[in-house]
């Protein structure tokens, strides 16, 4: 039983087992849940873009008079912070694990600092890319997907925001941190969606 | 006691039997589609029935067996009755028959829809259907590669566009919308099909063989707004000969337009975005004038003027962007109502006063 | 250990129950709250559908105009669907899933909450629409172009994606809140096979909830960005593909209506070993086949869809005829209950055994739509609006009316009048059938749907003003219903612990429960632990004197 849920549940060894929480903790079946209703939300505007493409599969891509979309020197320098971030949210996962709650507290703020970076990039990105959400079928999906994509980014790091602030606040410790676990899923599944998204757009086209 | 018993069996027997074949008459009376008009109706026709029965046939087992279990196993005492949890073969054996059941279904239903999607090699008669907010364009396709001699109806609120059609030959209809999307029905041949605006990628089609003369209505049956319920249009199908009579005379009549006196008074009249650019047209009376429409959109319209329910005058159509010039008749002083046909809205409406 | 009775609260912090209604986290007021705002929807939707069936009763249009027509029908379905029967399902699941898992409350209480209070919001929105140049009116399938900016250019059609988007929310997270409570809230004793159906149909509900509701979130997106940013999902003139729509919303809208008939099942499954005496028969097979119309939901969507010529016929016949089966198979397992039970006919019995016939019916004229031949000919007909006014009133609402006469005394201590009840079943039943039943014929004979006006020449005319009296009746019907409420309320029939000798968990606690629910609870060996502790204790004590039952709480 402890070996699946390796968080909180090690933390409680020491108590008589009619004391300790069975499986995983209620909250993380929520985030859980939560999140696969945001993998079918996604799931959604991908098929929406699929079919645009399958039927202007000739001329698919930005507009006339649009450049092509390309990797450097945006997209891929943000992907690679973006993937960062993940690591430095595990790292400060595994810190609280120990009940290290100040270098939790570090790895979240380098993460949410990461996710930002991410964030700025992708609205500078848009700038650049000579084409908005209104000019034909590629731009729609385009600014759609990377758009709602993007605020997801932002509702992570407003939690983040708030992790940081309560482990300041001294709120974390071994035993109880289920916030900090449910965020770092949430983080890692908006990562996973902008791999994909990223794949997509990039190395698919 | 023989006797007792097998009255009450009887009894239990009529309460239950008597409201079920009641309700299995009501149902079977009536319940079958209009007569089949096209060799692909009488296919549609002979599943609709099977399929029925075999719904009929479920509906009096399951509903019986409801009435008679009711009115069999009413309480009468407090004992508890046998707490059957399950029975393992049963459940088997009542999986395994619906699944049957429902296979043999769409074997009947894929043969069937097989048969009726055939599509000849050399269709007798091809019509571009062209669905619009809210009517419809029937244009024959001759294959002659000149637009100008080509045979078009279109309809109108008050005047649904008849489709004439030969008997017992293939007639393909491309279809096509202008604007949202409409479907294609006429229950007499127990068929529709969509008209979606698809850009550049190719138009539904839908083919069939009508196997008797008649005139057969017609309706949208996909929901386009305002006037949805006023898209009627009906297919009139005659024999070989008849139709090659018509489809003659319509490509070479073109009726004179009245001539036009000149120094007459010329009004003007545009629509946009199905209205009229202004409500109110003032004339002379007891002459003729001159009405110049320009249409600014890519949407049929045209103008008629009535004196309450009376027509005094219908112009033609003008089915996309441009102008016309129609010679009205003298009127006598007055008010008149001028109308759009296709598009009989308030915007299209307006008063024309003639003094 | 003794019984711990759960005290009077102290009056420092007893405050207004208008503040506590507000305020409320408990799954039971949360519970109520969702009946009571989804009755209300009911009745404007009700108003709605009278307007319609007024307008379609002879021909001409006497009444309404077009416009006006078109936007009643639209919000018609729109508010019934919404804001009406997927609400009340989940307000009577908010209020008897945690009782019947032996649970004190929801997971997350205060998630409880917001869903709920989004939904009035949400359905403020739908219909601010009329204060704003219209409601919308492209029918509550808001077909593209249709529904597009150039062709449903008011604020009204914009209003109703935003006020769905926050219902959908509220129903996402709801689900998430049922799924969460369900796999980890349960009493101990109760495995996943001794929980109620009712428990089961929820579970699956909820899954299909959150796994459908998110695609129409992402398609009303999509329509909003359409009609107000220059989007080209479904404008053909820009790139767009107005059939894609179609795709994004029957993907949500098939299993929609599973999420609609599924708790309603779950009803009927609570209600008939009651009041038969009997065990449900083929509890296993009854999950197994939920589960597999869960799983099937997702796959038959473009039966919706077989007349556009955009979609591959075999494969979505197919699974369609395949979801027949356990539906049938279900079907069978309430017979089987019935058969050689002891059935008394309490007006909660009257209402499930209406619902079997009424869903039969509406399950028959679903699969004859199965097969494209006939779908060709039937589709966007009346028969269609038979079908599903057959299975979503038929089925649905039947098992809603169930559900309130048989919980009725749970939540307030005292039973609905009987007679009352009767009297409402049988007008709402000859209504709903006299309403509903012509128009198969009318669909046959080939009268299109969203019709405002028809033809006299037609031949519809008969039918049409039948199915109009039949309307009348129905509404007509809520009359006893709602003065059957409000005199109960007054000074109904108190009753105690288990006034239906009911077998779920529900019945074990104070009618109603204290606000954490269980003082005590019985030992769970079956999924029916109310059912066992009293023919134990009868067997043990005789039947005369029920002890546990009721007495202790409170």
């Amino acid at each position: 039983m402890s070996a699946e849920s390796p968080t909180m549940h090690g933390a409680d060894e020491h108590l008589p087992i009619s004391h300790r929480e069975a499986g995983m903790p209620t909250p993380l079946v929520g985030m859980l849940l939560f999140i696969a209703s945001e993998v079918m939300f996604f799931g959604g505007l991908f098929a929406a873009y699929f079919n645009a493409r399958a039927i202007h599969a000739a001329e698919w891509g930005p507009p006339p008079g649009a450049p092509e979309l390309e990797m450097l020197p945006i997209a891929l320098p943000i992907t690679i912070v973006l993937v960062a971030s993940s690591f430095t949210m595990q790292f400060g996962v595994w810190a609280i694990r120990r009940g290290d709650q100040r270098a939790m507290r570090n790895w979240t703020m380098l993460t949410l600092a990461l996710g930002v970076a991410f964030l700025i990039g992708q609205i500078y990105d848009y700038t650049t890319l000579g084409f908005g959400i209104g000019d034909g079928a590629f731009g729609t999906v385009f600014y759609t997907l990377t758009g709602f994509h993007g605020a997801h980014v932002f509702g992570g790091a407003v939690g983040l925001t708030i992790l940081s602030a309560r482990a300041a606040q001294g709120q974390f410790s071994r035993r109880n941190h289920v916030a900090v676990e449910a965020i770092s899923m949430y983080w890692h599944f908006v990562d996973v969606v902008w791999i994909a998204l990223f794949s997509t757009l990039y190395f698919l086209r | 006691m023989p006797r007792p018993a097998a009255r009450r069996r009887l009894r239990t027997f009529l309460r239950a039997g008597v409201p079920l074949l009641l309700m299995a008459l009501l149902a079977a009376c009536g319940m079958v589609p209009p007569e089949p008009e096209t060799r692909e109706a009488k296919e549609v026709y002979l599943l609709y029935n099977i399929v029925l029965v075999m719904g009929l046939i479920v509906f009096v087992g399951v509903e019986g067996f409801i009435i008679y279990a009711i009115v069999r196993y009413r309480r009468r005492d407090d004992r508890l009755p046998t707490q059957t949890h399950g029975n393992n073969l049963i459940e088997l054996v009542w999986t395994a028959i619906p699944t049957v059941i429902v296979l043999i279904l769409f074997v009947l239903s894929t043969l069937t829809l097989n048969s009726i999607s055939t599509r000849a090699a050399n269709p007798g008669v091809t019509i571009e259907v062209t669905g619009f907010q809210w009517q419809w364009t029937f244009h024959y396709l001759d294959g002659d590669g000149d637009a100008t001699n080509d045979v078009s109806v279109t309809g109108s609120a008050a005047t649904p566009p008849v489709m004439v059609v030969p008997v017992g030959e293939p007639v393909r209809l491309i279809l096509r919308s202008a604007d949202v999307i409409h479907s294609f029905y006429v229950p007499a041949f127990l068929v529709k099909r969509d008209l979606i605006p698809l850009g550049e990628a190719a138009p539904n089609e839908l083919e069939f063989t009508v196997s008797d003369p008649g005139t057969y209505a017609g309706q949208c049956a996909e929901f386009c707004g305002l006037l949805h319920a006023r898209m009627t249009f009906s297919v009139q199908a005659v024999t070989a000969a008849e139709y090659d009579a018509w489809f003659a005379a319509a490509q070479s009549g073109a009726t004179p337009g009245p001539t036009v006196a000149p120094g007459s008074e010329v009004v003007k009249l545009s629509a946009e975005q199905i209205a009229f650019n202004t409500h109110a047209l003032e004339v002379p009376a007891d002459q003729p004038f001159t009405l110049e429409f320009a249409n600014n959109e890519a949407v049929p319209h045209n103008v008629a003027i009535y004196d309450g329910e009376t027509e005094l005058f219908r112009g033609d159509i003008l089915s996309s962007v441009g102008v016309i010039s129609y010679t009205v008749q003298a009127l006598p002083p007055g008010e008149y109502t001028f109308i759009c046909n296709i598009h009989p809205v308030p915007d299209m409406t307006g008063t024309l006063t003639v003094r | 250990m003794a019984t711990t009775a759960l005290s009077p609260q102290s009056k420092s912090y007893s405050r207004s129950w208008v503040v506590e209604w507000l305020t409320t986290v408990d799954h039971k007021k949360i519970g109520i709250l969702y009946i009571l705002n989804s009755f209300f929807f009911f009745f404007a939707a009700g108003i709605l559908a009278l307007l319609v069936r007024s307008e379609l009763a002879v021909p001409g249009l006497q009444f309404l105009d077009e416009g006006t027509y078109n936007q009643a029908f639209t919000m018609h379905g729109t508010v019934m669907v919404f804001l009406f029967i997927v609400p009340v399902l989940s307000g009577f699941a908010n209020y008897i899933v945690p009782l019947q898992i032996g649970a004190p409350d929801m997971a997350f209480p205060r998630i409880n909450a917001l869903s709920f209070w989004f939904l009035p919001l949400g359905g403020i929105l739908l219909f601010a629409g009329y204060l704003f140049g219209g409601a919308a009116a492209e029918g509550w399938t808001l077909y593209t172009p249709l529904s597009g900016p150039t062709y449903a250019s008011g604020v009204g059609t914009d209003l109703w994606l935003i006020g769905l988007l926050l219902v959908g929310t509220a129903s996402i997270l709801g689900s998430v809140n049922f799924i969460a409570t369900i796999f980890k809230m349960r009493a101990p004793g109760m495995t996943l096979f001794r929980m109620p159906i009712l428990v089961w149909t929820v579970l699956v509900t909820a899954t299909l909830i959150m796994l459908a509701t998110p695609v129409l979130a992402a398609g009303m997106i999509a329509l909003f960005i359409d009609r107000n940013y220059g989007g080209a999902f479904f404008d053909p003139n820009t790139g767009g593909n107005p059939v894609l729509w179609q795709h994004l919303f029957w993907f949500f809208g098939h299993p929609e209506v599973y999420i609609v008939i599924l708790p309603a099942m779950g009803v009927v499954s609570e209600i008939l070993p009651v009041f038969t005496r009997r065990p449900l028969f083929g509890y296993r097979a009854f999950v197994f086949a939920t589960i597999a119309i869960g799983l099937l939901s997702f796959s038959v969507w473009a039966h919706h869809m077989f007349t556009t010529g955009q979609v591959f016929l075999p494969f979505f016949s197919f699974m369609t005829a395949l979801i027949a089966v356990p539906t049938g198979v279900k079907m069978f397992n309430w017979m089987a209950t019935m058969w050689r039970g002891s059935i008394t006919f309490a007006t909660p019995m009257l209402f499930a055994l209406g619902f079997l016939s009424m869903f039969l019916i509406g399950g028959i004229s679903g699969v004859m739509l199965s097969a494209p031949p006939l779908d060709f000919h039937l589709q966007d007909t009346y028969f269609v609006v038979a079908h599903l006014h057959y299975v979503f009133f038929g089925g649905s609402v039947f098992g809603v009316f169930a559900a309130t006469y048989y919980w009725f005394p749970k939540m307030t201590g005292r039973r609905l009048n009987e007679r009352l009840g009767k009297v409402h079943f049988w007008m709402h039943f000859i209504g709903f059938n006299l309403a509903f039943f012509p128009m198969h014929e009318l669909g046959i004979q080939g009268m299109p749907r969203r019709i405002a006006d028809y033809s006299p020449d037609a031949g519809w005319t008969l039918w049409n003003l039948a199915s109009t009296g039949g309307a009348f009746l129905i509404a007509a019907s809520i009359l006893p219903f709602l003065v059957n409420v409000v005199a109960t309320f007054i000074n109904g029939e108190k009753v105690g612990d288990d006034p239906w000798e009911g077998n779920t968990l529900e019945w074990a606690t104070s009618s109603p429960p204290p606000p954490y629910n269980f003082d005590k609870l019985p030992p769970i060996r079956s999924e029916r632990p109310v059912f066992d502790l009293r023919h134990k204790h009868d067997a043990e004590h005789g039947a005369g004197e029920r002890g546990l039952v009721e007495g202790d709480h409170r």
